[in-house]
């Protein structure tokens, strides 16, 4: 049983990053960013690159990491998003393209093969007799931290309370003076910072390679969906609700443990069944009647 | 046998030859044909019938996202289970291939109505993102029973759909042919006999004005996603028997955004879109393939060539050329080739700007000339 | 307007130069080439040294005067081409054809995933060509069995025979199992199985469940994550609660690197033993960041004195390459070496000819003192000839950054005296990993 807690509870927490990042760019944006997980995969790489390539010191090439993901995020958004942000298939398709893009660039440069990254903190814990490596804490611990300092954010500071603004009624937001496309284009850089502080934390644990965006993906859209469209702490919820369900699958079934992807989405599609709008779904302004 | 030909004549004078989008369509279809008797080379084939199915394949995606507005990002659903239904029921039931391909579509359809059941109560993206989940739940269960699905190496040695080739490209084309054209008639908005499209067109268009027009959504939604999962299948179980292997790649993410890509190059909501999407598209990237370097880039070239099209040309190259090349006239909707100064039915002017200065004068001549 | 013009002018360039690269035209022949059309995975390591070691060979052959043909000298050439069967195995599939149909070459060599040789089977019995694939299904060689006319074309060189790779995993296991009693004083290991959910894999459950407790081992729990997962850390925690001595994997996908990885970093006290498919490398050691000293895993190559051929060709691959052989690389360098021999023998370059000969093979290779394959009437034919003096495989440990080969050792094999006295030179003694033995030591 703690086995399920405390590893359920790392992967909740990287996914409640990766997932926090995606509903936040929806829901101020309206953008379904499927690149979203591209910018962690970027992070990790480049992470790599400094690293065991170049030789740097870990923290600063995270601190890197983020702030050039970032800027890669934010380039994303007014060169392809912007100027079709009217209509949201094709942003989402754009996105799904820039995706493969970035794929394909990192496998002409690295080819296909995993990479390692070393771990910020080496070694393990145990915690009720279960083996934890420091660097899964480490994920969590941060996550947690990220989640905080996010929500106090949007709840307290200024910028937080112009981010729900326009999330809220982007019309009404712009009627009252706030700067909806410049406040869309912070999200845009929030969100990609959020996927490369994953990637920072993830990267030492999974491999690096360059098709590791595709199965982080659809888990966040997962966990989004079924916490429900444009609400952050449906999101959350989502994620750790999927985190424990891929980690009680591995363990109750360690002959079925291949099925953990399939039992999360499972879950999803069950949910939705029974409330079409997620669990914490909300409608928007264009859909209010 | 006169009168016959003059039919046919008078036909292709008056239908095909009027409005130059038919012309193209002709001219691709007759290059289809005539392409083995130039030359029967194993590897242009190759790509060709495989461009058949893929347009199979991504026109019926169309279908449903282009005509509903209900994105399918796991269409590779309907391909995989059709493909895995034509193989196994060839390969244990010894069935030939003209009964394994339409049970295939008949499966993927059913498959397709137990998945799409509890979509149907759900909107927008919460739907796209369920249809994404189903092909990746499918290789799950697939990967659960390798007994009966071969697991990872998928099922192997189907038998061919003809001896040789060439009569295989025959027998491939036609039904691509075929299947395009219904696909064509049934979302169609103009068309007379088949009203099906039209009632597509209002679903999408605004479902909720067209409910209260009396019309039953629902049936329709249900109708298109039938069609669509009914050809996709159909897609599946020619590949099957082409290829002659069947594996868990048929069910790949990629492979759904793929008919995206392709329909979204072409021109979603047109039929001939998506097929032109595949004919540009896939023979190119197959050709990059065969180059060393070629192959490095192959799919980056793939995605850039999306993400240009979708920043400019939006609709889709076949819809940007179609808008070049021809003009719909403004009182009576009928379509036109371009370089024409007047309807060709009611002789209404087609470019309002250039009659402007001559003003009453030509008012007075349409009135006064009836044409045919 | 503008924007779409210019948007619409870049479109044709792209798809111009796409044409032009596409359609490049290849440079004349010099003197007359036998091709041999090689496939591996490029964007992968294990895919790159098909290449890698087909291009040492026909270079080998060449500077020695070439292939004689009916009084003719034929240059070899290997024409490598990216199978991306990891990805797609239909693009391996048109790979082989464009090989054929295109650069016509005179056979095929190559290829590791067993979809993808299936699919290529197909193919080189359509335009019959021979072909010399890796991969161990022994799906592919039962058709050969089941219909020789069509599929007699194909043989597996360089990977142990598909019906007894098992046995020597399991070999694996008993040597480990072994170093346990001898350390340990226990009497009955326990064993965690963990196999990577995949098709392949799945005969080995009722295997182990057979062969295991015959050894003298107890099986405490079967695991099987996905080939893809990345994270195993739950699985490993399972693991060491299940109080297991030892554990053996069997495992070939991405997983590879994540499991030996995480079983070091966690230090679980149980000998890690089996086979993983991407462990004999460097790059094996630098993406573990050495975690996974002290695993121990089959492999079909080792730097040990199995022929003459086997030390000077690890010597020049090394210094050619920078890496240890894959088994894509040794697998690809004796494929021409038997193509030359067959074809001297059967002094012409005819198909039908050259599987007589290919199947009448005998000489040492890199990996092993002896290939001969199986001839029609076996239960899988055309495999290579599995049993002491002939292709045995060899099990490997990671000690300290260096990959040494512990088996053969000269004990039986599973029981069969035969192997008594079989052990090359150059092979060491297997180590358990130190932290296990203070584990247990001090229970």
């Amino acid at each position: 049983m703690a086995k399920i807690i405390v590893n359920g509870l790392v992967s909740g927490g990287v996914y409640a990053v990766l997932a926090v990042g995606f509903s936040l760019v929806f829901g101020v944006a309206r953008i379904l960013n499927m690149a979203h997980t591209a910018f962690y995969m970027i992070a990790a790489f480049f992470i790599f690159v400094c690293t065991v390539m170049s030789g740097f010191p870990l923290l600063l090439s995270v601190a890197l990491a983020i702030f050039l993901v970032s800027v890669v995020g934010i380039l994303c958004h007014k060169l392809f998003f912007d100027r079709i942000k009217e209509h949201t298939i094709p942003v989402m398709l754009v996105s799904v393209g820039l995706a493969i893009l970035f794929q394909e660039l990192l496998v002409m440069g690295f080819g296909g093969t995993y990479r390692a990254i070393p771990p910020l903190v080496a070694g393990f814990v145990e915690i009720a007799g279960v083996r934890v490596p420091w660097q899964h804490l480490l994920a969590l611990g941060t996550s947690i931290v990220i989640l905080i300092g996010l929500w106090l954010l949007l709840s307290k500071s200024r910028l937080g309370k112009a981010i729900r603004a326009v999330a809220n009624d982007r019309e009404i937001a712009n009627v009252m003076g706030i700067d909806v496309g410049w406040v869309c284009t912070i999200t845009v850089g929030i969100s990609a910072g959020l996927a490369a502080i994953a990637g920072a934390i993830v990267a030492p644990i999974v491999m690096v390679h360059p098709l590791m965006w595709m199965q982080p993906l659809v888990i966040t859209l997962a966990a989004v969906v079924l916490g429900g469209l444009g609400s952050i702490r449906g999101s959350v919820i989502g994620a750790f609700i999927l985190g424990f369900a891929e980690t009680a699958t591995v363990f109750l079934m360690p002959m079925g443990s291949f099925l953990k992807g399939a039992v999360a989405l499972g879950i999803m599609i069950v949910v939705l069944l029974l409330r079409p709008d997620g669990l914490f779904g909300v409608i928007f302004e264009e859909e209010r009647l | 046998m006169n009168e016959y030909f003059r039919w046919w004549y008078q036909w292709f004078r008056d239908t095909v030859l009027v409005i130059p989008g038919r012309v193209i369509a002709f001219i691709f279809f007759a290059f289809l044909f005539l392409v083995p008797l130039v030359t029967t080379h194993p590897t242009l084939l190759r790509i060709l019938i495989l461009a058949a199915i893929f347009a199979i394949y991504a026109a019926s995606w169309d279908v449903l996202a282009g005509f509903t507005g209900q994105l399918n990002l796991g269409h590779a659903l309907f391909f995989g289970v059709g493909a895995y239904t034509a193989g196994l029921l060839n390969l244990h039931f010894d069935l030939p291939p003209w009964v394994t391909i339409p049970l295939a579509g008949a499966c993927a359809v059913v498959v397709g109505m137990i998945a799409g059941m509890p979509a149907l109560r759900l909107r927008g993206f919460y739907l796209a993102l369920v249809t994404l989940a189903f092909p990746i739940i499918l290789t799950g269960v697939i990967f659960a029973f390798p007994d009966f699905s071969g697991g990872e190496l998928g099922l192997y040695g189907i038998s061919h759909l003809s001896d040789c080739r060439t009569s295989d490209y025959y027998i491939i084309v036609l039904i691509m042919v075929c299947s395009v054209v219904v696909m064509y008639k049934f979302t169609d908005a103009r068309s007379r006999s088949i009203r099906t499209g039209v009632m597509l067109h209002a679903v999408r268009e605004d479902e909720i004005a067209a409910r209260a027009s009396g019309v039953d959504t629902t049936r329709y939604k249900i109708l298109a996603f039938a069609v669509s999962g009914f050809f996709g299948g159909i897609a599946g179980g020619i590949y099957a028997h082409f290829m002659r292997v069947v594996g868990p790649s048929t069910l790949d993410i990629f492979f759904s955004f793929q008919a995206i890509i392709w329909t979204v190059f072409g021109g979603i909501a047109t039929i001939y879109g998506p097929v032109a999407g595949v004919y540009i598209l896939y023979p190119l990237t197959e050709l990059l393939g065969t180059d060393a370097f070629g192959q490095q880039i192959r799919f980056a070239v793939l995605a850039l060539l999306m993400i240009f099209i979708l920043l400019f040309m939006p609709d889709g190259i076949a819809v940007w050329i179609r808008d070049k090349i021809e003009v719909k006239c403004p009182r009576c909707k009928l379509v036109n080739v371009a370089t024409r100064q007047y309807c060709r039915a009611c002789r209404a002017p087609l470019y309002l700007e250039k009659t402007k200065s001559t003003g009453k004068k030509e008012e007075g001549e349409n009135e006064t000339e009836i044409h045919l | 307007m503008k924007s779409k013009i210019l948007s619409l002018l870049l479109l044709c360039v792209l798809v111009v130069t796409s044409v032009i690269v596409g359609c490049a035209p290849e440079a004349p022949e010099a003197r007359p080439t036998i091709k041999i059309g090689v496939l591996g995975a490029l964007d992968f390591e294990s895919g790159k040294h098909f290449g890698y070691g087909a291009k040492m060979a026909v270079d080998e052959i060449n500077a020695a005067g070439g292939v004689l043909v009916n009084g003719v000298r034929y240059d070899m050439e290997a024409v490598i081409v990216d199978s991306n069967e990891m990805l797609s195995v239909a693009d391996a599939v048109a790979a082989a054809e464009n090989l054929i149909t295109l650069d016509k070459v005179n056979c095929i060599v190559g290829c590791l995933r067993s979809e993808a040789v299936l699919g290529i089977q197909d193919v080189a019995a359509d335009y019959k060509t021979i072909y010399l694939s890796s991969s161990s299904a022994p799906e592919q060689s039962m058709r050969v069995a089941k219909d020789y006319d069509r599929y007699k074309y194909w043989f597996r060189v360089g990977t142990v025979h598909s019906g007894n790779a098992g046995k020597i995993i399991f070999g694996g296991a008993d040597l480990v199992a072994n170093a346990v009693r001898r350390d340990l004083g226990i009497d009955t290991p326990k064993v965690a199985v963990v196999l990577e959910k995949l098709t392949w894999t799945e005969p080995m459950i009722p295997a182990a469940q057979g062969l295991l407790p015959k050894l003298g081992m107890e099986i405490v729990g079967i695991w099987q994550p996905s080939a893809t997962a990345s994270d195993v850390t739950a699985e490993l925690s399972d693991i060491k609660d299940s109080g297991a001595h030892m554990i053996m994997r069997v495992v070939s996908g991405p997983i590879t690197s994540v499991l030996d990885k995480q079983w070091g970093e966690l230090q679980i006290p149980a000998a890690l033993c089996g086979f993983n498919l991407e462990g004999t490398s460097y790059g094996f050691w630098e993406n573990t960041m050495g975690k996974c000293n002290y695993a121990e895993l089959t492999s079909v190559n080792a730097d040990v004195k199995a022929s003459d051929i086997t030390l000077p060709f690890y010597d020049n691959f090394v210094e050619r390459y920078g890496e240890l052989p894959l088994l894509g690389a040794t697998m690809a360098y004796d494929s021409p070496y038997i193509l030359k021999a067959a074809i001297e023998r059967a002094d012409t370059l005819d198909s039908d000819a050259l599987v007589i000969e290919i199947e009448k093979t005998d000489q040492p290779i890199s990996n092993a003192p002896r290939c001969t394959f199986d001839p029609l009437g076996s239960e899988l034919p055309h495999e290579m000839t599995f049993g002491p003096g002939y292709m045995t495989g060899y099990s490997m440990q990671w000690q300290d950054g260096k990959l040494m080969c512990v088996w053969p050792d000269g004990r039986p094999f599973l029981g069969d005296k035969k192997w008594e006295g079989l052990r090359y030179e150059g092979t060491v003694d297997y180590k358990l990993p130190p932290w296990m033995v203070e584990y247990w030591k001090s229970k």
